[in-house]
């Protein structure tokens, strides 16, 4: 989270300076190390990037649903 | 058709309001979670930290317009992290949408409504924004010759708000190494202050 915030703040400050292309640099190395960063912090060793807690099971009850169009 | 001259200004000076509403704009959401952070001490999350990263680049690309000249590609570094916002925010919120032990959502509710949400609504906001702005403005290139020294009140709020960005970055990066050191972010208490 440090060097993500660190290339973030020296992508700002060398737009600021008018360092046209080392601050496109350093903000496409935040967008990587944030995706990476993102990628880390929702995988779960037991789930995978998978949410069971949302998933639900159609109910076998043999009638057909009534609420399909 | 072509486009008067006059019409040419109106429409360049509405292209750089945009650019610095959405600055303003972004700059006020980044400066009221970090003063619920301070003030109620409610510690980010590492996905709010994300969501925070996202919205600095959304302002990185409205600020670089007023830095280097207007271009399109700028248009892109900001819609790309609104997409970031809107792609972490709505898997925090399906991360704490049913509660369940060591998961429920952090931090104070705004309007009933908690962070990640709010974050959902923000990066939709922004997308639709330079959505209506493109559909506007379209991609036509008296935009990308207009001169900034012809709007000099917009150049001299851009300056200002640009330094204010900055300097919110400086103080989001220290409380980062302060609350995550070099190792993984949590909400206990900020490590390197023995949290």
């Amino acid at each position: 989270m440090v060097a993500t915030f660190a290339t973030l703040l020296a992508a700002l400050v060398a737009s600021r300076l008018e360092r046209t292309r080392l601050a496109a640099w350093l903000i496409v190395s935040t967008f990587a190390l944030a995706v990476g960063l993102f990628l880390y912090e929702i995988y779960s060793p037991d789930y995978g990037f998978r949410m069971p807690w949302i998933q639900t099971e159609l109910e076998r009850s043999g009638e057909p649903d009534a609420s399909r169009g | 058709m072509p486009i008067s001259v006059g019409r040419q200004r109106a429409l360049t000076r509405l292209n750089y309001a945009f650019l610095l509403a959405v600055v303003v704009a972004v700059a006020a959401i980044l400066t009221a979670a970090m003063t619920l952070q301070y003030a109620n001490r409610e510690l980010p999350c590492p996905l709010c930290l994300l969501e925070r990263v996202a919205l600095f680049g959304i302002c990185f690309g409205a600020l670089a317009n007023f830095r280097h000249g207007f271009s399109y590609r700028n248009t892109g570094y900001s819609l790309l992290f609104a997409v970031l916002l809107l792609v972490v925010s709505v898997r925090q919120t399906l991360l704490d949408i049913y509660p369940r032990p060591g998961h429920a959502y952090i931090g104070s509710a705004i309007f009933g409504i908690h962070m990640p949400v709010w974050s959902i609504i923000i990066a939709v906001a922004v997308l639709a924004a330079y959505a209506v702005k493109l559909a506007i403005l379209g991609g036509d290139a008296f935009l990308r010759d207009a001169d900034l020294e012809a709007f000099p009140r917009i150049k001299r709020t851009a300056d200002a708000i640009g330094l204010y960005v900055i300097a919110l970055a400086a103080v989001n990066f220290v409380s980062v190494v302060l609350q995550c050191g070099l190792g993984e972010c949590h909400t206990f208490g900020y490590r390197l202050l023995g949290g």
